[in-house]
């Protein structure tokens, strides 16, 4: 720099603290997140995240409605992933009823889970991109695949991100015909996809500058701050709900669960989640070819012989090829008791506590959101970087702003 | 939104409490014990033990769990504030990194105990995770529970000026003057 410190003490060049309001409508926040930073010329040096600009009182609605109606709206919690929420609330009721999901629905749950998952890496990688600062081109890349398992989604639950398909007690409704030849397809050409990614952003130097060794989240303060999900994986923490806790069919699977061992920066983040997409891709071909009673073209074949009777113990619809335990109406009542169920969703462990006593309505539910949890370690990474890597490290923590504020 | 102008019926008490017969202690109701700290074991939530501790025990209770370096519960996982008719619940639920423990404390203040206009103290448990930082503030706005050395107990999801706990039995909603003609209902 040209300037000419001569004469100066180091007390003449310093700047005054100043406090700068960051959202919460500024696009790179990913809905409405406001900072508040404290910069001491381009460093920050303090942090403050006001959160509560999405809040719709998810938790006393849920209270106030029956479960029947809250099923519904419960995909609004994390509208990226809905289908965790769907199945946290699920397998929360489940445990409590101690109802027994018929195997086959337990396979649409994963299958249907893990295109949500891909669906939600996807989007997170176009819109990181973005944040870093590449606005052309590449982040119509991820979009073109999260489009076509979008439309996958539409066909079987009738909408493309609020689903409502995971229910207590099983799955809304078989696949239509044609709808897992379409996704195994998706799923043999979906690994070149991922390399195509790879090879435009992995060693992209203007990538690496802007990603390793920034915003470094060190284990210890990771595991006081209670992170989950990819970027606690990405801090060498093995903790992937799905084979740490197994529920539903995920022990009969084979995956590994990737784990960056590291610094824990933000580019460690970013690969975790490239890798989860392929383990993902995996589990779904895994299922397309072990579900329970086969293809929905087969099943259907079937069931003609016994002419759909819907008896328990039929060996083509009964048992385990149900996809529905019990069929639900309008009046459905859980058990009294308490249950904590939790999912690994896209973002971490995501969790529901819920109290019943025995009427149609909860009395009392409580969402552990892995963003909000992932959102409170923020000020630890972000002290003592120039403003311009907040936005690299924000999102690289995959923060979904309704799932903050529920 | 019309059956909600109706007075809604009290809810019935959630799931049943205390049992005559004492339960017996259990795995970390011991470790409990052996450092001093008394605990009453309740019903288990589907399969995780469940104790109540005495509010003034918490902090010391959840120091020992997370440092024991046979359980090592060093996850709170889940920190939720819930109106239960007659008392105030705050029910931690803590697992671990590193094995599959899992384990629910509840802390219970009375009704009858907290006075008029006051709100009911449970210590804080930010000097031993920070991740019970937001969980509190969170419970502190919903429920109105307050955490007794929290360094920064204020709302978090409901505006600063937001008057009453919306979570508590004996919430009324305030009246909304977009979408309601008569400003003098309370929906």
């Amino acid at each position: 720099m040209a300037i000419d410190t001569a004469g100066l003490t180091s007390d003449d060049l310093k700047t005054e603290e100043m406090v700068i309001n960051m959202g919460p409508q500024h696009p790179a926040t990913h809905g409405v997140l406001r900072l508040l930073l404290t910069l001491d010329g381009e460093y920050v040096t303090h942090v403050e995240p006001v959160i509560g600009h999405l809040h719709r009182a998810q938790e006393w609605q849920g209270q106030n409605r029956t479960w029947f109606q809250y099923q519904a709206l419960i995909d609004r919690v994390d509208y990226l992933s809905g289908m965790f929420t769907s199945w946290a609330l699920s397998r929360a009721a489940e445990t409590i009823d101690e109802c027994h999901v018929p195997e086959r629905a337990e396979y649409m749950r994963v299958i249907v889970a893990e295109m949500n998952r891909i669906t939600s890496h996807l989007l997170w990688l176009g819109t990181y991109l973005i944040d870093l600062g590449a606005m052309f081109g590449f982040p119509f890349y991820p979009f073109r695949e999260r489009e076509k398992l979008l439309d996958l989604f539409e066909a079987i639950a009738g909408q493309r991100m609020m689903f409502n398909y995971i229910r207590i007690g099983g799955v809304q409704r078989e696949a239509p015909f044609g709808w897992f030849a379409k996704l195994k397809a998706f799923t043999e050409e979906f690994p070149d996809r991922i390399d195509e990614y790879e090879a435009i952003v992995t060693q992209n130097p203007i990538f690496l500058k802007r990603t390793k060794g920034v915003g470094i989240l060190k284990k210890s303060v990771a595991m006081d701050y209670g992170v989950t999900g990819p970027c606690i994986r990405a801090s060498g923490i093995n903790m992937d709900l799905r084979r740490f806790k197994p529920y539903s069919v995920y022990p009969k699977l084979k995956f590994e669960v990737p784990v960056i061992e590291g610094d824990g920066d933000t580019w460690a983040r970013y690969m975790c989640r490239i890798q989860e997409m392929r383990q993902s891709n995996e589990i779904i071909k895994q299922c397309l070819d072990q579900i329970t009673g086969g293809w929905p073209e087969e099943l259907a074949e079937r069931r003609k012989s016994c002419n759909s009777c819907g008896k328990e113990d039929c060996a083509n619809c009964g048992g385990d090829l149900k996809i529905m335990a019990k069929k639900q109406n309008a009046g459905l009542r859980v058990k009294a008791g308490e249950a904590f169920a939790a999912v690994e969703s896209p973002r971490g462990t995501l969790g529901c506590y819920v109290i019943s006593n025995g009427s149609d309505k909860a009395f009392r539910f409580k969402w552990r959101n892995p963003s909000f949890c992932n959102l409170s370690v923020l000020h630890e990474l972000l002290v003592g970087h120039p403003i311009a890597d907040i936005m690299a490290i924000f999102g690289s923590i995959d923060v979904i702003l309704p799932d903050v504020d529920r | 939104m019309t059956d909600e102008a109706k007075p809604q019926p009290t809810p019935s008490p959630a799931p049943a409490k205390a049992e005559p017969t004492p339960l017996e202690i259990g795995r970390y109701g011991k470790i409990l014990q052996a450092n001093g700290i008394a605990s009453k074991r309740l019903p288990d939530s589907c399969g995780v033990e469940t104790v109540e501790i005495d509010a003034k025990d918490l902090q010391k209770a959840a120091k020992t769990l997370r440092d024991n370096q046979e359980v090592k519960l060093n996850l709170l996982n889940c920190l939720a504030g819930v109106d239960n008719l007659e008392t105030f619940d705050s029910v931690y639920h803590l697992w671990s990194y590193e094995n599959t423990n899992e384990f629910v404390m509840k802390v219970s203040i009375p009704k009858t105990q907290v006075a008029e206009g006051k709100l009911p103290d449970v210590p804080s448990l930010v000097p031993i995770w920070n991740a019970a930082n937001w969980h509190e503030r969170e419970s502190y706005d919903l429920v109105g529970i307050n955490y007794v050395g929290h360094p920064y107990m204020r709302r978090i999801l409901n505006p600063w000026d937001w008057e009453g706990h919306p979570l508590r039995r004996d919430y009324k909603q305030p009246v909304d003057a977009l979408n309601d003609k008569n400003p003098h209902s309370m929906r």
